[in-house]
């Protein structure tokens, strides 16, 4: 009798041990703890430009997407991708501060993939849709899109193409830095928005910021950041000389960069930098450089360094 | 009793000239102030070593392409604000009556924003466009003014301007969310500030300030009479409905002008007039003299507050005129009987 209870107990074991590999689910560690995914999910929705870059880089086009930030579609670059590799554009689920759950439930997913800051609330409802990878909140670095796209990664069943993916910027920012020391153009560097009224510096513990310092720049914030905050207040003009040192990056919200920097040039006491007057600003896209993260706005970031350091 | 009469009067022109060369003089002191002081490095001693001679050239460049532009900007501004608030408060009979809070201001953004959404370059069309929505916001309020019931209560005009205010500026947040392109120059531009303005384009609203203060003149008399009634003006040959016309005209010159160089700064137009008829008394040609000085006295002052007080940064002007603005306004409702103009 013991016997055989033993014997059902190994089978019955045995057999929940196949259901679950028939059902393919596997557990991600995510900030809304444990959650199950299924093993080769068919329609991705993300609710976070990382994700969406993160699981395009993967060789997963997800079927819905949030636009960039103050945009009312998806970044360029990834615009740019998709049509190069004939890829599906995702339908807008809405914004990343106000996600359309309609929309997404219409989508039908079977993975959701979100940012560190989705609330409580929000997860509650997109989990009962379903399975919902949220990355734990970490202090503004430099280097928080590689985990979060490691988390991504896994959460696609798709970890190699992700580290190979990171690998291989890893690989270009290392090449680059290299040919800019052999070039000898590296030096300070600032990553700003120019208002009118004065410039916006941007944080150094961005992925652009931090790419910057990859390939050997000495990226500052002059002090002007306080903790935690992506963005400083606006500079006074005053204090411009502040933000002079061997390149000025530029992120404009504009389509033409060029015009914006034209607009800037307008200015008097923007023109009489020396940055300015040795031509060193770089009119750069902010929806890439300070809005999105992943291994494909990395490269399309270098991409923009590149162009401007060794033309 | 009559000999009295002049007596006083004369005692009046007096005290009203010192009072005037009091308040002439506060202004030079806060203009050289302004000057002198910045979110900057630059302090008093670098620019007064300027004078003496010394070749620091970041101090010439920030006193002169910086600080002088915005002092100049800022004494226009406060000009054209100040009268027009006065303007306006005669015309409506409401010491309430500002251009800020009666959403003329907001008008007038709110067509910049408009012109440049459609495409119109920020640099020419601005100041006849910011006009053209001052005088329509200025018409609207006035139409709601002579609703029965609401012009009779200062309050509740206010209170249909701030409903109108809050239309406008949903509306220019509208057009932020739909256009990338105009959002950063709109986002300058619903903010009121001195900083970052050129001089060009206070040449540009000069002609505008002018002609406003040729029918301000022109109007100034009429408009005292009319603070007598309708009949009396009537009666003294003056035609009520032409000078209110006119009126509405000269603010929506003054505060389309101020709002193209510096955008919307609430409070200016309210709380300069209350100045200037505590100095002046209730007579409209009075306190029209008294809001020149007092205007670009309290325009600069709050400037110079704005520049040190978040230094590196500096707070927006209008973020600051409504902090200091607002108080007065709550003064003044809550006093026990509303002056009726």
């Amino acid at each position: 009798m013991r016997h055989t209870l033993l014997q059902r107990g190994l089978l019955g074991m045995l057999i929940s041990g196949l259901l679950v590999g028939t059902a393919q689910a596997r557990t991600l560690e995510t900030a809304y703890g444990d959650v199950e995914v299924v093993d080769h999910p068919e329609r991705v929705v993300t609710l976070y430009e990382g994700a969406l870059d993160a699981a395009l880089a993967a060789g997963v086009t997800p079927v819905g997407a949030v636009t960039t930030r103050g945009g009312d579609n998806v970044a360029e670059y990834v615009t740019d991708y998709l049509h190069a590799n004939e890829l599906e554009h995702p339908e807008i689920v809405g914004v990343v501060r106000e996600i359309n759950i309609e929309a997404v439930l219409a989508q039908q997913p079977d993975l959701i993939l979100a940012a560190a800051q989705l609330p409580e609330e929000q997860y509650q409802l997109l989990s009962q849709i379903a399975p919902t990878v949220v990355p734990h909140t970490q202090p503004l670095a430099a280097d928080n899109w590689e985990a979060e796209a490691r988390l991504f990664g896994q959460a696609l069943n798709q970890e190699e193409a992700i580290e190979e993916a990171m690998a291989a910027v890893d690989l270009r920012a290392a090449e680059l830095a290299a040919a800019i020391a052999a070039a000898d153009v590296g030096g300070t560097a600032f990553l700003a928005r120019w208002m009118p009224s004065g410039p916006m510096v941007m944080s150094t513990q961005l992925i652009a910021t931090g790419l910057l310092e990859k390939v050997g720049l000495d990226v500052q914030d002059a002090g002007l950041i306080k903790a935690d905050s992506a963005h400083s207040d606006v500079l006074s003009l005053e204090n411009l000389s502040q933000v002079d040192g061997d390149w000025l990056f530029l992120a404009t919200l504009n389509d033409d960069g060029q015009a914006a920097l034209e607009s800037a040039k307008q200015s008097a006491a923007f023109n009489r930098l020396n940055v300015v007057q040795s031509e060193r600003v770089v009119p750069v896209n902010g929806q890439l450089w300070s809005s999105a993260n992943g291994p494909l706005a990395a490269q399309a970031i270098l991409d923009d360094i590149e162009n401007a350091l060794l033309p | 009793m009559l000999l009295t009469k002049a007596g006083s009067s004369a005692r009046w022109r007096c005290s009203s000239r010192h009072w005037m060369l009091i308040l002439l003089t506060a202004l030079v002191a806060v203009s050289v102030v302004s000057l002198l002081i910045g979110a900057g490095s630059v302090g008093p001693r670098q620019v007064l070593g300027l004078i003496s001679g010394s070749d620091h050239a970041e101090a010439r460049f920030i006193v002169w392409e910086l600080r002088a532009p915005r002092t100049l900007i800022g004494i226009a501004v406060g000009v054209a604000l100040g009268v027009a608030g006065a303007l306006l408060q005669a015309v409506s009979r409401n010491p309430l009556a500002e251009p800020g809070l009666l959403g003329v201001s907001a008008g007038a953004a709110f067509a910049v924003s408009l012109a440049l959404v459609l495409g119109a370059s920020a640099a020419t069309l601005r100041i006849p466009v910011a006009q053209l929505g001052a005088l329509i916001g200025c018409v609207c309020v006035l139409s709601v003014a002579r609703l029965r019931g609401v012009g009779n209560d200062p309050v509740r005009l206010v209170l249909a301007g701030a409903a109108f205010s809050g239309l406008l500026g949903s509306l220019s947040a509208l057009m932020l969310l739909y256009d990338q392109r105009a959002a950063d120059e709109i986002r300058f531009w619903v903010v009121g500030s001195l900083a970052g303005r050129r001089l060009d384009d206070l040449w540009a609203v000069l002609p505008s300030l002018l002609v406003a203060g040729a029918g301000v003149v022109l109007i100034a008399r009429p408009l005292a009479a009319l603070a007598l009634g309708e009949r009396a003006a009537s009666g003294l040959g003056h035609r009520p409905g032409l000078i209110r016309w006119l009126a509405v005209g000269c603010v929506a010159l003054l505060v389309g002008a101020a709002t193209a160089i510096a955008g919307p700064i609430a409070f200016v137009g309210l709380v300069v007039p209350f100045v200037a008829r505590a100095i002046a008394g209730p007579d409209i040609r009075r306190t029209l003299w008294f809001c020149l000085p007092v205007g670009p006295l309290i325009v600069l002052t709050a400037d110079i507050i704005s520049r040190v007080v978040v230094a590196p940064s500096e707070l927006p002007l209008g973020v600051l005129t409504a902090l200091c603005g607002a108080p007065v306004l709550i003064a003044v409702v809550r006093a026990k009987r509303l002056p009726m103009l």
